[in-house]
């Protein structure tokens, strides 16, 4: 008979639970901040409500009326330099954050609303409803509110989407060496979604000052927790990463306060993440004016339960059983929001023309210029004005031969030297010598503190960068060991990191490098084949830097650190350990954002290529004998692109291929042949040819793999079938 | 409300036409009819008028700009226009600096290009009527356009016949192979330029490339269309001129015109023509265009090239009224002040080099016209009569015929009409 052990989890997990003596013994000031919040936020919210009611909020309203002292409990004890972010179901926290940023001594409910309360409320009303003069310019609406100054860095409409990024934030806390925090709220609904997941294992790992706050609802949308998951006591979840642990009641503000000041000792104290799960309840349904017993998911009872519990009266009835406040100063506080609120309502809108008596509709003057629509997709690149861009002729150093990758590892050292922001991240960069090809040769043991091996988890590790980019403190470089991972960090990578500029209004910086590796022709198989720059060009926001040369890549990963924009350098393994000219003992070149390279030149046909198949291209060009003009183009993006040497070109030439190794279906080119055609149609000759690889990923078996992708074979067939017509 | 000027479309098929002078001044009311401004095409100074009274508000073209048809070239109205409406509407143009400039289409911007294709819909339409569509790539378009190139005359090499650049290209070889054999001022017409290739050149100083004028431009290119579009043939006759000298010299006291030989050929090609009407025609490639009236041009050699103003009812007029209204083509002519309208028309052209001494040569049929006389000069020869010689005053003539519409019989019948009329001048003036 084998014998069990009991084994206890490393990380404790309680239930904080107050008590009467507790509520005595809070100060007089606390409880009025939290009435004076709370009032704010619910007449706030119960106003939003209104106005969708009245169809006067496009999209969704997500109110949290009844969530309310999970918010106030646990921000009220911030500093201005603790960063938040939540969900979809943020107004609260937004607000919460907001108004302890503003007055972080409390606002007084017997005093009129202070002025730069109103202002931000009004700005947030702005946004929700769409405004130009909302905090994001009206494009974030209620599920992207993001005011960086008050630490408020930006909710998120992707359930669970926020969370690495906030792991970056409480990253740069710490390595910036302060003892800021960073919290990130969710709901129970996410807490079965992989990005949570793994960043609660990637923060306890690195040992982040991150506070996971759970808000328990019970529900996601009409699905009742006890149907998604055994185990519904969701703080539960902690302890098996390793993370202190607490379930609070979170209709309690005081409660969750309590909370918060022990989980907030942890988390300055250097302690590692932190997780609260406090129960709530939304009165309404996910969005909207109704309540969710309308939608028959629950019971009118187990509503008016709940409503029992309400955080505002809890604060209320204290305040006036310890005689802080009379009922009728509380009274007078709700109806001065209410005012307030009202008068908010008609800086925004005004009678509908022709509507019926009280409709009303938004001033024309307030929406945003529909002429800004693409504006901050992508920075202007000002950032990069005063650099000194270089190409290979316009050294007057010394010529050597470098390999590929020697020229990776050491334009990596020296940037990481020179700039103590560089951070380097990806799984096995720390080992084997400099990761899996060694591109990061030496650089764990000069820089032990920025040179981080990843878990496996694409996702939260580039979720991370994220944030980190976004907090602007530090210049993150992730590696991707395959570029195929990048499915597996999709909503990171193209829901987040790329349309976060614009998303907030087009002003933030996202100063991210994502070095991503082409592995084609090394029999890894159909999962790690791809070429990624099909995808990449199709996200807005991103640009797509593919270097061909040592010497291009030194001047283009120099200038994808300096660039504040989300940059993906594409590394080709057949690239690695080729060799070439660069500038001896020079890794502080910078190539010009959006100047391809004119490898051959010829006046037959143009050939558009990039990567490791421009040196394929040049061969099967000297194979054909044919007078081709090949283009490397350096810069993939929409944004980047080098119109002027491909019209150029296209006008000499006439006739246009554009060669790619990667499959059809994800491939490159389409988008540019489109362009081409569009932009230089008269000059066309035929029509736009395009070598690609096949419909199907690379295979294991040498052969296949080799039928599956193109190179100097496939491009010399064509090259002489484009001859022959 | 201001409104936008544009550059007409003076001649039909002309894409662009430079401003040649303001004629009003800014801010200077004019009455309706006065010409405000003089467009110059590549063959004619055309006068356009007001439509009604106004004032020029703002220039958007400058003298001596090349601006595509359709294009503002300036801004009209009340003379105390609102200038905020002014820049309004010429903000809402969104002309690039510069922008209405023709020259290099690689430089147009895809909206321009767009822009000018759609003012040029309703005329791009007349020129088509070769039936089906002609494939043809977009670069070879756009050159056979650049060399007045007719595709319906090009053969198409690339899949499914279709015209590639490489064809244009050995299409426009040929014809200045062809043009470079043919001799006399009016074939002189050098091909359009090649497209520049970029290469070394030796580079040597005894030479001096001229740029081309527009107007040397546009003969080029009519006249490679034609040798190229029209198959010519030619046909060669001698007539004996002294009688109609004679007649010459009496009319010379007629009240204030002058007559001169070449007056009395060109009246006696509209009488040839009324007596064979199968010569007055026009190829309209998918019809043949039978005139009523001999409309004829007469080539003028100016200083800044030829031009063929065409005299229009010759048949109806005296030698008289022919002779002063051919004067004062001429004349205008030489000043450049002809008209577009006066510079289309017509069926046959009167060419005479015989001032230069010149016995014979063929000339280049002026398209869209069935045929072009080239006329030699009159020399006293000795000329046999019956067995006996005689010394005649004798004059080579030379028809090229377009032979899509026209026969050999049917042109040698209207020349043998032509000779008869020349050596028997009165009936010139039947
Ligand atoms: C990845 C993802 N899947 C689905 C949705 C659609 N969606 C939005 S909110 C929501 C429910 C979220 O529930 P929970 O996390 O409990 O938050 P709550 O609404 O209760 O605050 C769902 C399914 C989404 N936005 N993102
Ligand atoms: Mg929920």
């Amino acid at each position: 008979m084998p014998i069990h052990r009991a084994i206890e989890p490393g990380a404790a997990w309680t239930e904080l639970v107050v008590t009467d003596a507790d509520w005595d013994a809070a100060s007089a000031e606390l409880l009025t901040a939290m009435l004076s919040q709370l009032v704010l936020i619910r007449t706030f919210e119960e106003f939003v409500l209104d106005l969708a009611a009245k169809g006067l909020i496009h999209g969704p309203a997500h109110s949290s009326i009844g969530q309310e002292g999970g918010a106030v409990g646990s921000c009220i004890s911030l500093t201005s330099r603790d960063t938040v972010n939540g969900s979809h179901r943020g107004h609260h926290q937004f607000l919460a954050k907001v108004l302890t940023h503003l007055h972080p001594d409390g606002i007084d409910p017997a005093k009129p609303v202070p002025e730069d309360v109103r202002e931000a409320l009004l700005r947030t009303l702005r946004e929700i409803c769409g405004l130009a003069r909302g905090f994001s310019r009206g494009r974030g609406g209620s599920m992207h509110l993001r005011w960086d100054e008050a630490g408020a860095i930006g909710t998120n409409a992707i359930v669970g989407g926020g969370v690495p990024l906030a792991a970056g934030s409480a990253w740069a806390h710490k390595h910036a060496g302060t003892d800021a925090v960073a919290v990130s709220y969710f709901g129970d609904g996410a807490m079965n979604i992989g990005s949570v997941l793994e960043t609660f294992n990637l923060a306890a790992a690195w040992s982040l000052p991150l506070c996971f706050f759970v808000e328990n609802n019970q529900y996601a949308v009409s699905t009742h927790i006890a149907e998604v998951t055994a185990e519904t006591r969701l703080s539960g979840r902690g302890p098996g990463f390793g993370i202190r642990s607490w379930k609070v009641d979170g209709m309690d503000p005081l409660a969750v306060h309590l909370v918060l000041q022990e989980a907030l000792e942890h988390l300055r104290a250097g302690r590692g993440p932190v997780l609260v799960e406090a129960e709530v309840y939304r009165y309404f349904h996910q969005n909207g004016p109704f309540p969710g017993s309308a939608f028959r998911y629950r019971t009118k009872e187990e509503e008016r339960q709940w409503r029992q519990r309400d955080p505002l009266d809890t604060v209320a009835r204290h305040l006036v059983r310890r005689g802080i406040l009379a009922q009728e100063d509380i009274a007078g506080c709700i109806q001065q929001a209410k005012e307030l609120m009202a008068e908010l309502g008609e800086v925004i809108l005004e009678p509908k023309p022709d509507g019926k008596p009280n409709e009303k509709r938004i001033k024309p003057q307030e929406w945003p210029d529909a002429g800004i629509v693409d504006e901050g997709v992508r920075g202007d690149l000002s950032e990069l004005a005063e650099l000194p861009f270089t190409d290979l002729g316009d050294h007057a150093g010394e010529l050597v031969e470098s390999s590929f990758i020697g020229a990776i590892a050491g334009v990596l050292a020296r940037r990481m030297e020179t700039d103590p922001r560089v951070v380097v991240m990806g799984e096995d960069v720390h080992r084997l010598n400099g990761g899996t090809n060694g591109a990061t040769r030496g650089l764990s043991e000069r820089f032990p503190e920025r040179v981080l091996g990843t878990p496996i988890s694409e996702n939260a590790f580039a979720g991370l960068g994220g944030g980190l980019a976004m907090d602007g403190r530090f210049r993150p470089i992730v590696e991707f060991m395959y570029a195929d991972f990048m499915w597996v960090a999709a909503d990171q990578l193209f829901n987040q990191i790329g349309k976060a500029r614009h998303m907030f209004g087009g002003t933030g910086t996202v100063p991210l490098v994502l070095r991503s590796k082409v592995a084609m022709g090394t029999g890894y198989g159909s999962q790690h084949s791809m070429d990624p720059a099909g995808i990449f060009a199709t996200a807005p926001g991103w640009r797509i830097v593919a270097p061909s040369t040592p010497y291009d890549y030194i001047g283009l990963m120099n200038t994808a650190l300096a660039c504040d924009d989300p940059v993906v350098v594409l590394e080709h393994v057949d690239l690695y350990q080729s060799r070439g000219p660069t500038i001896a003992d020079d890794y502080d070149h910078y190539l010009p954002v959006g100047k391809a390279a004119v490898r051959r030149r010829g006046s037959a046909i143009t050939v558009i290529t990039y990567l490791a198949m421009t040196q394929y291209v040049l061969a099967a060009v000297e194979d054909v004998g044919i007078d081709a003009e090949v283009i490397d183009l350096r810069w993939l993006d929409r944004a980047s692109l080098d119109w002027d040497t491909i019209a150029a070109s296209v006008q000499k030439c006439n006739t246009v291929l554009i060669a790619e190794q990667g499959t059809q279906g994800t491939s490159y080119g389409g988008w540019l042949a489109d362009e081409i055609q569009r932009r230089l149609f008269d000059w066309l000759d035929a029509p736009i040819e395009r070598v690609t690889g096949g419909e199907a990923s690379p295979s294991i078996s040498k052969v296949l793999e080799r039928a599956a992708f193109a190179g100097t074979e496939e491009v010399a067939a064509k090259l002489r079938q484009m001859a022959e017509v | 409300m201001p409104e936008i000027l544009r550059m007409p479309e003076v001649a039909a098929n002309t894409t662009e036409a430079v401003v040649s002078s303001w004629n009003v001044s800014l801010n200077t009311p004019y009455a309706a009819g006065e010409t405000i401004v003089t467009v110059e095409t590549e063959k004619a100074a055309v006068d356009i008028e007001a439509e009604a009274e106004g004032t020029l508000l703002r220039l958007l073209a400058e003298e001596g700009q090349t601006v595509a048809v359709g294009s503002p070239i300036a801004v009209w109205g009340h003379p105390d226009e609102n200038q905020d409406a002014v820049d309004a509407l010429v903000a809402a143009l969104d002309l690039p600096a510069g922008s209405t400039v023709g020259g290099d289409a690689g430089n147009e911007s895809p909206a321009e290009v767009a822009a000018a294709g759609a003012a040029h819909d309703g005329a791009g339409t007349a020129s088509s009527g070769h039936g089906g569509r002609i494939f043809a790539s977009p670069i070879a378009r756009k050159l056979a356009a650049e060399a007045g190139l007719d595709l319906a005359a090009v053969v198409g090499t690339g899949p499914n016949h279709s015209i590639r650049r490489r064809d244009v290209e050995a299409a426009l070889a040929v014809s200045r192979a062809a043009g470079a054999s043919d001799s006399g001022p009016d074939t002189g017409a050098s091909p359009p330029p090649a497209r520049q290739e970029t290469g070394p050149v030796a580079v040597r100083a005894d030479f001096e490339d001229v740029p081309l004028s527009r107007m040397r431009q546009a003969i080029a290119r009519r006249l490679v269309d034609s040798k190229h579009s029209a198959p010519h043939f030619y046909l060669r006759a001698t007539v004996r001129v002294d009688r109609l000298l004679d007649v010459r010299r009496e009319l010379g006291g007629d009240a204030g015109a002058a007559v001169t030989i070449n007056d009395l050929i060109v009246r006696a090609v509209a009488v040839a023509h009324s007596r064979v009407p199968g010569l007055n025609v026009r190829w309209n490639g998918d019809s043949v265009r039978q005139y009523r009236h001999a409309d004829i041009a007469i080539a003028v050699a100016t200083e800044h090239g030829l031009v063929t103003p065409v005299v229009c009812g010759v048949d109806t007029m005296s030698i008289g009224q022919l002779a002063r209204r051919t004067r004062e083509l001429i004349q205008r002519a030489h000043n450049r002040r002809l008209r577009q309208e006066e510079l289309e028309g017509g069926s046959i052209t009167v060419t005479n080099l015989g001032m230069f001494g010149i016995e014979e040569f063929a000339a280049i049929i002026n398209p869209p016209h069935a045929a072009i006389l080239a006329v030699g000069a009159a020399s006293q020869q000795p000329h046999v009569v019956d067995g006996e010689l005689q010394v005649a005053t004798i004059m080579r003539l030379c028809l090229s015929v377009d032979h899509r519409p026209v026969d050999g019989a049917t042109a040698a019948e209207w020349m043998r009409e032509l000779t008869g009329i020349l050596e028997h001048p009165v009936r010139i003036l039947a």
